[in-house]
């Protein structure tokens, strides 16, 4: 992973608006006008898919060294090379920066062009704004701020295309918004390799389609509306749900695979609307599965556990926390040594820190997690549909002894169990096994066979409601920011685990859950020298990291 | 689906045609398909697809992109009458009405409801504003096409395949009994004086026939002989030593083209004729593919040789299904004879040439919307840098398009003696002869191959083409196809040593280019002073607002708004804005699209214009309100007895906002 033995890259000089700078061969002038903090508004322009340079909103002034007839660079009286300017405007989107290359990104030619293009789009644009799901994110309407005309010279009628168009199960077409970027379709035949959207019609009546017995029904369709640039392609779940700008954001991980995408969770009050993939070239890119960012409504289930349940009874009044807390720690003590730990790599690793700490407290003798294995996708779905694989093995939680589970209750050595977040009939227990413990602590967010059978249950958080971190399949250390408060009186998990070990032990000293990364920090090696907010929204490569040898 | 034997045999073979990529079939495909079943059904789209290991929507792209191909059926005999310029002088709109009367056709009914399906909405998804007319009996239909190339023989159409030129007016009704046998092609006028017959030498002389016996009669593939005895590169010296400048619209001069290609690299190299000859007011390649195909074949295979390209495609426009099956059969003899195939003449020399027909888009003339095309797509222009064709053409492989009339000239090229003679026609940096095609209010319309430069405009009109109508007076001459920038009657050039009238222009490159138009494809339009000239604009706005693909945004928004206003003010809607906005907005199209289209469909604008814009105002009188001013609420209306009103604001929102502040 060194760098130092890599080839040293080449640079070249570019003037942009009249500053040379140097720039990596290889860069795209737009790119190189980005880092030069000179924005070109662009349309068409991805950085990760191929360049059609179809919008013309990127058009500049470019110019190539001036030459003598000998091929030498004019030098001009700054000591610098002279620039022929071409007379016409270039894209900045397709090609590279090359030596002694001028730009000019605000000249009055290439205003000009910026008004001319932004005119054009809009002249057919039903300009629809207030009933728009894209408005607020929308790149025309930025670009008219700063590009566009205050009034219009169209008196024409507009043309009209298709509108309301169920492209696929998940994305719904309005084809009049539609500026013909064709960035979906450079989607699915570059990065998605399902060709299924394309261009009909002709002309001014160019519309985004695909063959009515080929729907975009892909797994990675929704991406196609993140790149949207307009409101042509809207999400169908998401689509006149909420205004964007009411939506706070919160920069977390998904927690469906052990991929770990960086996510955006939109909410609002509460209440999650949509689920955004976040840019991380370490890990996903800009792309993420529909199947993964739709998985969020469960958070909202009304049969989610929002108090303590005790069983039996005590009294017809749910039992307040900490009595609950107290009586589970009582069963426990009374089972101690004969306890077993059913975890989940769904955790975090602060939650498998202090599992790990819990099962020394109650003298567990087995603890593991519940694997997930499916199939692949070949793209961002991992075949290890735990998040966090990696950290319960890290941290010694994940031990392969899930089979030792049942056995121990058959043979009388188990008579208590902790399911954390796992419902323990899906690892290889039956109603019959549950019936025999004297006593099960349950924690989850939804009812399953093992709280149902539980004497005790602690309402827990859901990936969205929690802070904390995981490690990825590629060993990524990433954080889990919370989005939405959890429901009633859930608690999120790791507090849960802190008050029933200090239930159980009476040792403790966590009031936060950076004191868990700083305990576990101390003793794990990997995680070494980390904090929480060290880990920042892109997370840190743990692998990479250098080791602390002695 | 049940394909008939023969039907899959014919697609089978078209397939082989393109062993690099079977999706290039898509086109062949499609025209097989419609020949048999009458139009491509959705079952059709999904059967060629899956032939061709593509996605349905691969194909669905292609149906609605290339007006040839029907979704719905036809009438038993379909009608396709020109509506392009030269045409439209000659008629073309009455033609339609009597057609349909005589068809039992509604017009004002189909013309009401495409108005809709343009205007109003686009439900039917028809495919690129080109609905069919249907009687009621089924037996005919007709629809309106763009430029067919015979702009001299104006009016045209095509009854089926048979295309049927000079047509009269007072005979429209025989157009629905238009048999193979009836078809015509116009015929060429004895070499007039002035002319300098050298590609069509051969069109018209009497006794001359296609067949390759005939061509070697007349000294053919000699040159070819003569070519494989020399090496590529000296073939490549001698046409750039003749200074030919490419004679399909922007005058590159061919041998610095060829100079482009890298030899030996690791991909094939592709030769492309183009034959997709459709810049309105053109018309020459039909006859040199219908009566000397084999001078285009050899020129062809002499430049295979010399640019080392061992496939190439003759991109034949759909409208010519006559000149395809003479090409076909041409390459057939060429290949009996040792002229094509393994081992030419025993020179080693390996060359494959198949013919490749494109379906009515005139995109299809710009050369990498054409390569696009050939390669089974939309006919999408390149963005260029990076997809210059020598470099990266056909399937990413150095490829060379080149024009029927510019293969023909390297033929002749070595059959003068070598690039040094063939230079000595014409004039410096104007070489050889050029077919100029004359259309329009002229009494002899036609083309007139001549030596480049060799007269002025006003020789051409007056001498060469007898003039304009008895009575009428000059007005204004489009000199190189529609798009080249018009002239004006009675206009002055500046040059750098004179200055000249429109009638003096020599017909070169550089003369017009100096007088701000174009010899472009050596189309020139002619109109006479009983011409409307807002409506000869409209005419060819609505041309490129058809043909604008779509694919970048100034064209594929500014075309259609260009054709909008126009058709707006012909009907009597003009406003004093129009004038003004017309040119801006065809200002800025020009410059900023992908390809040359975006000057195509604008320099028409700017030129007319400027040069007319009396009957431009004339007709665009209705004023236009200004906005509401902000002075004018309830509390000052109520207050004042009168209210001034101010100017509205027409800057950006940066001024409107300053200005603003100011208050």
């Amino acid at each position: 992973m060194s760098t130092a033995t890599a080839t040293p890259v080449q640079m070249v000089n570019v003037q942009i608006d009249g500053v040379w700078m140097q720039f990596p061969k290889g860069t795209r002038v737009i790119e190189a006008c980005k880092q030069a903090a000179k924005l070109v508004p662009h349309y068409c322009y991805h950085p990760k898919l191929s360049s059609p340079g179809n919008c013309r909103m990127c058009l500049i002034e470019m110019g190539t060294p001036k030459m003598t007839p000998d091929r030498k660079p004019v030098i001009g009286a700054d000591g610098k090379p002279e620039i022929g300017w071409i007379p016409r405007p270039q894209i900045s989107c397709a090609q590279d920066v090359s030596e002694g290359m001028g730009v000019r990104t605000n000249s009055p030619m290439v205003q000009e062009c910026r008004k001319g293009v932004m005119e054009f789009l809009l002249i057919n644009h039903p300009l629809d704004c207030p009933i728009c799901d894209q408005a607020g994110e929308c790149k025309l309407q930025e670009f008219s701020v700063e590009h566009g005309n205050a009034n219009s010279r169209f008196l024409e009628r507009k043309v009209k295309k298709p509108k309301s168009v169920e492209l696929g199960p998940r994305v719904t077409l309005d084809a009049e918004r539609c500026i013909l970027c064709t960035r979906c379709i450079r989607f699915m035949q570059e990065v998605a390799h399902d060709d299924v959207l394309g261009i009909v019609d002709r002309g001014s009546f160019n519309s985004i389609a695909c063959h009515p017995d080929r729907k975009l029904d892909h797994n990675y369709s929704l991406n196609t509306v993140d790149i949207c640039p307009v409101g042509a392609l809207t999400s169908t779940d998401f689509r006149f749900k909420m205004r964007v700008w009411f939506l706070k954001e919160a920069a977390t991980i998904d927690t469906n695979c052990g991929t770990g995408s960086n996510i955006t969770v939109g909410s609002r009050e509460g209440k999650i609307y949509r689920i955004t993939p976040r840019e991380n070239d370490a890990v996903n890119g800009p792309w993420m599965p529909d199947s993964h960012r739709l998985n969020f409504k469960y958070v909202a289930d009304e049969r989610r556990i929002a108090a303590p349940i005790v069983r039996p009874q005590l009294s017809e009044f749910a039992p307040n926390w900490q009595q609950t807390i107290n009586l589970a720690a009582e069963r426990l003590k009374k089972n101690a040594g004969r306890v077993a730990i059913l975890a989940s790599a769904r955790a975090t690793n602060e939650e498998l820190f202090l599992v790990s700490r819990l099962a020394k407290a109650v003298g567990a003798v087995v603890v593991d997690v519940l694997p997930r294995t499916r199939e692949p996708d070949g793209m961002l779905i991992a075949s290890d549909r735990n998040p966090n694989t990696t950290g319960a093995k890290l941290l010694g939680v994940a031990t392969g002894k899930l089979a030792d589970i049942a056995a121990g209750i058959r043979d009388g050595r188990i008579t208590a169990l902790i399911a954390l977040g796992e419902d323990a009939t899906k690892a290889g227990l039956t109603a019959d096994d549950l019936a025999k413990l004297d006593a099960i602590v349950a924690m989850d967010i939804l009812p399953n066979a093992t709280t149902a059978a539980a004497h005790v249950v602690l309402p827990a958080s859901a990936p969205f409601e929690k802070r904390g971190s995981m490690i990825n399949l590629k060993g990524r250390l990433q954080r889990l920011n919370k989005a939405v408060p959890a429901p009633g009186d859930a608690h999120d998990d790791w507090e849960i685990l802190r008050d029933l070990i200090l239930a159980v032990s009476g040792s403790n000293g966590l009031h936060s859950i950076e004191d868990v990364f700083k305990a576990m920090s101390a003793e794990v090696q990997e995680f070494a020298g980390n904090t929480l907010s060290r880990i920042g929204d892109l997370g840190l490569d743990i692998a990479a990291q250098p080791q602390n040898t002695p | 689906m049940d394909i008939p034997a023969p039907l899959l045999a014919k697609i089978d073979e078209a397939i082989t045609h393109y062993p690099a990529s079977k999706r290039s079939a898509s086109l062949p495909l499609l025209h097989l398909w419609q020949e048999h079943f009458g139009y491509v059904s959705d079952e059709g789209v999904a059967w060629i697809a899956k032939k061709l290991e593509l996605q349905p929507i691969n194909i669905l792209e292609l149906v609605t992109f290339y007006p040839m191909f029907r979704r719905q059926p036809a009438g038993a005999t379909h009608i396709r009458i020109c509506r392009t310029l030269s045409c439209a002088l000659g008629g073309a709109y009455e033609l339609r009405e009597r057609v349909a009367k005589a068809a039992g056709i509604d017009l004002a009914a189909f013309l009401e409801g495409q108005k809709k399906t343009t205007e109003h909405g686009h439900p039917h998804n028809p495919g690129h504003g080109n609905p069919i007319a249907v009687s009621p009996d089924g037996k005919f239909s007709m629809e309106f096409v763009e430029c067919l190339a015979s702009c001299g023989s104006a009016p045209v159409a095509m009854v089926n395949d048979n295309f049927k030129e000079a047509i009269d007016l007072n005979k429209a009704a025989e157009l629905l009994s238009v048999k193979k046998s009836d078809a015509t092609t116009p015929k060429v006028l004895p070499p007039h004086p002035r002319e300098k017959r050298v590609v069509f030498k051969n069109i018209d002389v009497a006794g001359y026939t296609p067949d390759v016996e005939c061509y070697l009669k007349h000294g053919g593939y000699a040159e070819l002989k003569k070519a494989l005895a020399m090496k590529p590169e000296e073939v490549v010296d001698e046409v750039k030593k003749s200074g030919l400048r490419g004679r399909g619209g922007a005058g590159f001069p061919c041998g610095v083209k060829w100079g482009f290609i890298k030899r030996g690299g690791p991909k094939p190299t592709y030769l492309i004729c183009n034959a997709d000859e459709s810049e309105p007011g053109t018309f020459k390649d039909r006859y040199i593919i219908h009566q000397d195909p084999h001078q285009l074949i050899e020129g062809m295979i002499i430049s295979c040789f010399a640019v080392g390209a061992n496939l190439a495609y003759i991109y034949i426009r759909g409208e010519f299904p006559e000149g395809a099956q003479i090409l076909e059969k041409a390459l057939a003899e060429a290949r009996g004879r040792g002229f094509l195939g393994k081992n030419i003449l025993g020179s080693g020399f390996d060359c494959e040439i198949y013919v490749h027909r494109g379906a009515g888009a005139y995109i299809c003339g710009e050369e990498t919307g054409l390569i696009e095309s050939l390669e089974g797509k939309r006919a999408y222009p390149r963005i260029k840098p990076p997809y210059f064709p020598a470099v990266l053409g056909l399937y990413q492989c150095p490829t060379i398009v080149n024009n029927v009339e510019t293969l023909c000239d390297v033929k002749h090229i070595l059959a003068l003696g070598g690039g040094a003679e063939y230079a000595k026609l014409g004039k410096p940096n104007n070489t050889g002869t050029r077919i100029l095609c004359v259309s329009g209010d002229v009494v002899r319309p036609g083309y007139y191959e001549v030596e480049v430069g060799s007269l002025t405009m006003g020789e051409l009109i007056n001498e060469v083409c007898g003039g304009v109508k008895p009575g009428r007076k000059l007005k204004a001459v489009i000199p190189g196809g529609s798009s080249a920038k018009v002239l004006k009657a009675g206009e002055r050039y500046k040059l750098k040593d004179r200055e000249i009238g429109l009638e003096d222009i020599p017909m070169d490159f550089d003369t017009l280019a100096a007088c701000g138009s174009m010899a472009g494809s050596g189309g020139v339009i002619v109109m006479d002073d009983s011409r409307d000239m807002v409506w000869a604009l409209n005419n060819i706005n609505e041309f490129y607002a058809h043909e604008s693909c779509g694919q970048c945004t100034p064209c594929r928004e500014g075309a259609q708004w260009m054709r909008k206003i126009t058709d707006r003010i012909v009907a009597g809607g003009g406003t004093d804005k129009d004038p003004e906005t017309l040119v801006k907005v065809a200002d800025n199209i020009a410059g900023k699209t992908i390809c040359a289209f975006g000057e195509a469909c604008s320099w028409p604008v700017q030129s007319f214009v400027a040069k007319f814009r009396e009957e431009f105002t004339a007709r665009s009188v209705k004023p236009i309100p200004p906005p509401m001013p902000p002075e004018y609420n309830a509390a000052e209306l109520e207050k004042n007895p009168t209210i001034e009103a101010v100017p509205a604001p027409r800057g950006n929102s940066e001024e409107i906002m300053a200005e603003a502040a100011t208050r």
